[in-house]
């Protein structure tokens, strides 16, 4: 059972939630901008000039090659995909089942969702080579008579993953904008100018609130399917390959549950940075931890599960080139890899049924960058791995990622944490009126002794 | 220029009580600005029609169409026959009506949302500030004084903090 957020002490107020939130956006450290300024150079060095590099002198400046002609670029895109299931479709989930829990934290998971996908949609870029024909893939009419081949799942991961990319920048600017109008009143100089222009003249009548909860709803209910569609997409354009190890049923459903599961842990890991550097000790509380725990954990026995029926299957099959894979895979020259990330995505977080273990945050932050390691493990497995052994022996060959490849997934992790950091001063990271509901309403004055509760 | 009178309170039970109270004496241009959805608000002045979810069936059946058409559209306009296979392959193209039918669905939501809310707005608006932070406040819109007058009574009465009047462009 996930427990509900714990009552805040009476001692928090409707006005100290917009203190804590407008301190956070305008109060900023030397920390921050020395973090940022890492960040961004961070970027510069290790994404955009391996980048630059690689179209200059061609992709053959990746260690992609014969028969291993995908490589850490796509891994990278899973990863980034994958790490955005969490935000939304979580959000999406915990509004429609009314979980109070979610109001404190769900903004920042959001978000991750939104720039993992801009981080996921760059990894294409960087992948396909020679990104300045990218809008090939766009169905549009043109004098070649090129147009997308609508059969190929890659085309459906340009279609889905459009849409939830649109999708999920609709739902957190939505859900943003009374924010916005809160934010407003207590800025000055270009952050008015912005948020005045970003709330659109919010004013909190009940109108607008009758007409924000409908259309908050509606996008809740329409963004969880197309969540589950765009994984199952993303796992399509390796299953309905016939490469051995890939060809497989079950990989739309062991997709969806690694995507929400990294989501989930990376969701661990943002909270507790968050919590940490902007000192929302208040509202994100140890219940939150709590409750990402259990759900981690469920997730894991779920991923385990899954992971037991593809060796089952393989091994069941009767096909040679699927029990060669499956062997490969566990006994092979990426083996160790294997290990590891069975190590970390099944075995560690089993310590999660412990509730000291969920409510001890520096350990659930170990946990879930760890749980991240062996997810990003596991898409290079899928990705790198098994194109090297395909069916005939004269066509097997080993993938190993070369400097500019490593080089760019570091790149994209500092772009990630570039996005983030320039978000959290932007956008309250706290909803703010959703942290209000949690609160106890404010009480008639003649009857201040006690706190009225909400109507 | 049109007077609104704006009542102020600190509990959200006084507001929705004045509302009631104002919305049952004639004034049904009550609005209540809360800085939290309030539960109860329909009760006390009356239901409101949603519109929005005909923008979000409309906007996914159009989504549904256009998806299937471009797809199938394609397939047709630019033949390229693979082993004989149908040139309108159905469950691929389904995909792209679903994902077409959730994109359109959003953005007719979206559509909608602004359409039946009034944003952005356009005009200047009786705005509360107070909101933003911790109060509840009513505005009436008056055509006169002696109704200004009568207002202003019927929120001092419902335990309004303060009420004070304000100018709108009609």
């Amino acid at each position: 059972m996930l427990v509900e957020a714990t009552p805040k002490p009476a001692s928090i107020t409707y006005a100290d939630v917009n203190r804590d939130v407008v301190r956070s956006l305008v109060e900023t450290g030397p920390r921050y901008y020395i973090a940022l300024t890492s960040a961004f150079g961070l970027t510069l060095v290790c994404f955009f000039f391996p980048w630059f590099y690689q179209l200059f002198y061609g992709i053959g400046a990746a260690g992609m090659n014969h028969p291993a002609v995908w490589g850490t670029y796509l891994s990278n895109f899973i990863f980034w995909i994958g790490l955005s299931h969490s935000g939304t479709l979580l959000s999406c989930v915990l509004h429609l089942t009314r979980s109070s829990w979610r109001k404190a934290m769900y903004r920042s998971a959001e978000a991750m969702t939104l720039f993992s996908l801009m981080v996921a949609a760059t990894m294409v870029m960087v992948h396909v080579g020679r990104p300045w024909f990218i809008h090939w893939a766009l169905p549009y009419s043109n004098q070649m008579e090129l147009w997308p081949n609508f059969r190929s799942p890659l085309l459906f991961d340009v279609m889905a993953i459009a849409t939830y990319l649109t999708g999920s920048a609709i739902f957190i600017y939505m859900g943003s904008i009374p924010d916005f109008a809160a934010v407003r009143d207590r800025t000055s100089g270009w952050r008015r100018h912005l948020y005045v222009l970003l709330s659109l003249g919010w004013r909190g009548t009940d109108t607008e609130w009758h007409r924000l909860g409908w259309a908050y709803t509606f996008l809740a209910v329409l963004i969880i399917p197309l969540a589950v569609s765009v994984h199952s997409i993303v796992s399509w354009d390796f299953a309905m390959s016939i490469v051995p190890a890939l060809h497989q049923t079950i990989f739309a459903p062991y997709f969806v549950v690694g995507a929400i599961y990294s989501g989930t842990a990376g969701i661990v890991t943002v909270m507790f940075i968050l919590r940490k550097t902007m000192h929302f000790e208040q509202y994100i509380t140890h219940v939150h931890f709590d409750n990402l725990g259990k759900l981690l954990l469920a997730l894991s026995l779920i991923w385990s599960y899954i992971n037991i029926v593809e060796v089952f299957t393989g091994w069941y099959s009767g096909s040679s080139a699927e029990q060669e894979a499956l062997k490969y895979k566990l006994f092979g020259y990426y083996a160790p890899l294997y290990w590891e990330m069975i190590l970390c995505c099944a075995v560690a977080p089993l310590l999660l049924i412990s509730g000291r273990f969920r409510t001890s945050l520096v350990p659930m932050l170990v946990l879930s960058i760890a749980i991240n390691i062996g997810m990003y493990t596991e898409r290079f497995l899928i990705v790198g791995t098994s194109l090297s052994r395909q069916y005939l022996p004269d066509a097997w060959g080993l993938y190993v990622p070369s400097l500019v490849e490593l080089s760019i997934l570091l790149g994209s992790i500092a772009m990630f944490v570039t996005l983030f950091l320039v978000f959290v001063k932007i956008f309250p990271s706290v909803s703010i009126y959703e942290v209000k509901e949690t609160l106890p309403t404010p009480a008639p004055k003649a009857d201040t002794a006690t706190k009225g509760a909400a109507p | 220029m049109t007077s609104v009178a704006i009542g102020l309170f600190s509990a959200p039970q006084s507001a929705l009580s004045a509302a009631e109270k104002l919305n049952s004496a004639g004034f049904t241009t009550a609005e209540l600005l809360s800085p939290i959805p309030l539960e109860g608000v329909e009760a006390a002045l009356g239901e409101k029609p949603n519109t929005i979810k005909r923008f979000t069936l409309f906007g996914g059946l159009f989504g549904a169409c256009f998806g299937f058409i471009l797809a199938a559209g394609t397939a047709v306009l630019y033949l390229h026959p693979t082993g004989g296979r149908p040139i309108i392959t159905l469950p691929p193209f389904f995909i792209i009506a679903y994902e077409m039918t959730i994109l359109f669905g959003i953005l007719a939501t979206v559509l909608g949302f602004f359409i039946s809310a009034r944003l952005p707005a356009l005009k200047e608006r009786v705005y509360v500030p107070e909101v933003g932070v911790d109060k509840f406040a009513l505005t009436v819109r008056c055509k006169n004084a002696p109704e200004l007058s009568r207002v202003q009574t019927l929120m001092r009465e419902a335990g309004a903090e303060t009420v004070r009047t304000d100018e709108e462009t009609s």
